[in-house]
């Protein structure tokens, strides 16, 4: 904890409107992409500005953990050489202040949202396991990518380059609907897709994830976790010989 | 020559490495997950070769021996920030190791938020930090300089926070590399009477030097290490003549 303080504290420590950049950067790239996709998007999505901000915060706390945390451990090689501690610390304290983050975002969304009358109280256990899911997915991989990082330091550069794609991999700007059957697949192995589809059910009432989809996407999830833990626990022996 | 000390109670030992090796990887430079898919060749290093030592609760060991013979390693293997290649290492209590005394602090923060996070690294809790902050600051030595952010300290006043903060967090075992000698002659007198504070309480220490006259006057047993093997282990006086004689 004593660590996400930290990692919040450094954040914002020269930036006047601190936590208003949390709300302020997805507003503005829900304005940008909303007004884009209007002229691209066949079916319409009801209430798409709503649905692009739910997909995009969300989005952005995938790709914003995993990016700091895979490099954290070399990053923090300072902490890794001064005690013996739980290293999970490092990277976890970096998707922990994230976290808070994406509710105080949530929070302030929840108003709009309301006021549009989208919200029932019946979508709140969706709602967190959406949450529960979207935690235990980013914690995984990134223990996992930022356990391998230690020892490949190109690694960070392949996670970059691979959000890029899989950002338009994910149903934030478009709906699974408008994918061929065909190509289903590659939506399967993605986990964000059933995370963020749950997400969009939960807050903008947009339709659930098949259970295929969902069965197959929570897999993979507790899949990568087990594995991200256990490459983690492996690798961070031997930390200090790589830092 | 090795001195066998006579163990029937194994409650006594606050540290024991049983057959302890570290081998290191050399690496000419940053790896690549792209090179390591195409070659896979890897030239090592031995570090340490079988390592055997029991350390008694109380117990001052002095660890000597040249430049690279494997000193550092051993201290960051029995701290516990390294972990060995094969055997096994077991300590008992709470280890503090002053190996990197300026690692551990974030430029960016005051000196006072470093206290809290070094602290917590070092296994303490919040109210525990508040509860000796004081001692921690004046021992120091930072005076008003503790609200400013730590890329403004001196190398001195960094080193001397390190210090105050790891003997502060209440060690059972203290580990000490020869680095601690880098301060002034001040600081060095006042951090050799917070070590020998720390004997009093029946600490265990383990402090590696080049200094004969340091390791004589702190500890009472001496492992001397070359080329990654223990050469001597035995009563400070015998060990340390040995090794001025070698």
């Amino acid at each position: 904890m004593g660590m996400t303080e930290k990692d919040l504290r450094v954040r914002y420590k020269n930036t006047v409107f601190g936590f208003l950049w949390v709300i302020i950067n997805p507003l503005m790239q829900m304005i940008v992409i909303g007004f884009v996709f209007r002229f691209f998007i066949k079916e319409p999505i009801a209430n798409y500005y709503l649905y692009l901000l739910v997909g995009l915060l969300v989005w952005n706390f995938f790709s914003l953990s995993l990016s700091k945390a895979t490099p954290s451990i070399v990053n923090e090689r300072n902490l890794i050489k001064k005690a013996k501690f739980q290293r999970e610390v490092i990277p976890l304290s970096i998707i922990l202040s994230n976290f808070t983050h994406l509710l105080v975002a949530f929070a302030i969304l929840l108003i709009p949202i309301i006021l549009s009358g989208l919200f029932s109280i019946f979508k709140i256990p969706t709602l967190l396991i959406a949450i529960v899911l979207l935690f235990v997915f980013t914690s995984g991989l990134s223990l996992l990518t930022s356990a391998l990082n230690v020892r490949f330091r190109d690694v960070s550069f392949f996670v970059q380059a691979i959000l890029i794609v899989w950002f338009y991999a994910t149903p934030v700007v478009y709906s699974i609907f408008v994918i061929p059957h065909n190509l289903i697949w590659i939506w399967r192995l993605n986990p964000m897709t059933s995370i963020i589809q749950l997400f969009q059910n939960a807050l903008v009432s947009a339709p659930a994830p098949g259970p295929a989809m969902l069965l197959s996407n929570v897999s993979i999830t507790i899949l990568i976790a087990f594995f991200g833990i256990w490459t983690f626990k492996k690798e961070s022996k031997n930390f200090d010989d790589w830092v | 020559m090795t001195i066998g000390f006579n163990m029937k109670n194994n409650k006594d030992i606050a540290i024991t490495l049983t057959n302890v090796s570290k081998k290191y990887l050399i690496h000419h430079e940053k790896p690549t997950l792209m090179e390591r898919l195409i070659k896979r060749e890897n030239e090592e290093y031995l570090a340490l070769q079988k390592i055997n030592i029991k350390i008694r609760t109380g117990e001052r060991v002095g660890i000597v021996g040249l430049n690279g013979s494997g000193k550092t390693t051993l201290l960051k293997i029995i701290s516990g920030i390294s972990a060995p290649t094969t055997g096994r290492v077991k300590t008992i209590g709470k280890v503090v190791s002053l190996i990197d005394l300026a690692a551990g602090f974030h430029t960016d923060l005051t000196g006072l938020q470093n206290i809290y996070l070094n602290g917590m690294l070092l296994g303490m809790s919040k109210s525990e930090i508040k509860n000796k902050l004081e001692d921690i600051i004046s021992f120091a030595d930072i005076g008003r300089f503790i609200d400013t952010p730590l890329f403004t300290y001196s190398q001195g006043m960094q080193l001397r926070l390190g210090f105050s903060i790891a003997v502060y967090s209440d060690p059972d075992i203290l580990i000490i590399d020869e680095n601690i000698e880098s301060g002034d002659q001040n600081f060095q007198v006042k951090s050799f009477k917070k070590i020998s504070e720390l004997i009093k309480k029946n600490k265990t220490v383990v402090f590696a030097s080049h200094r004969m006259d340091l390791i004589r006057k702190m500890v009472t047993r001496v492992i001397w290490i070359d080329k990654s093997k223990i050469i001597a282990d035995g009563p400070v006086k015998k060990v340390v003549s040995m090794y001025e004689t070698q």
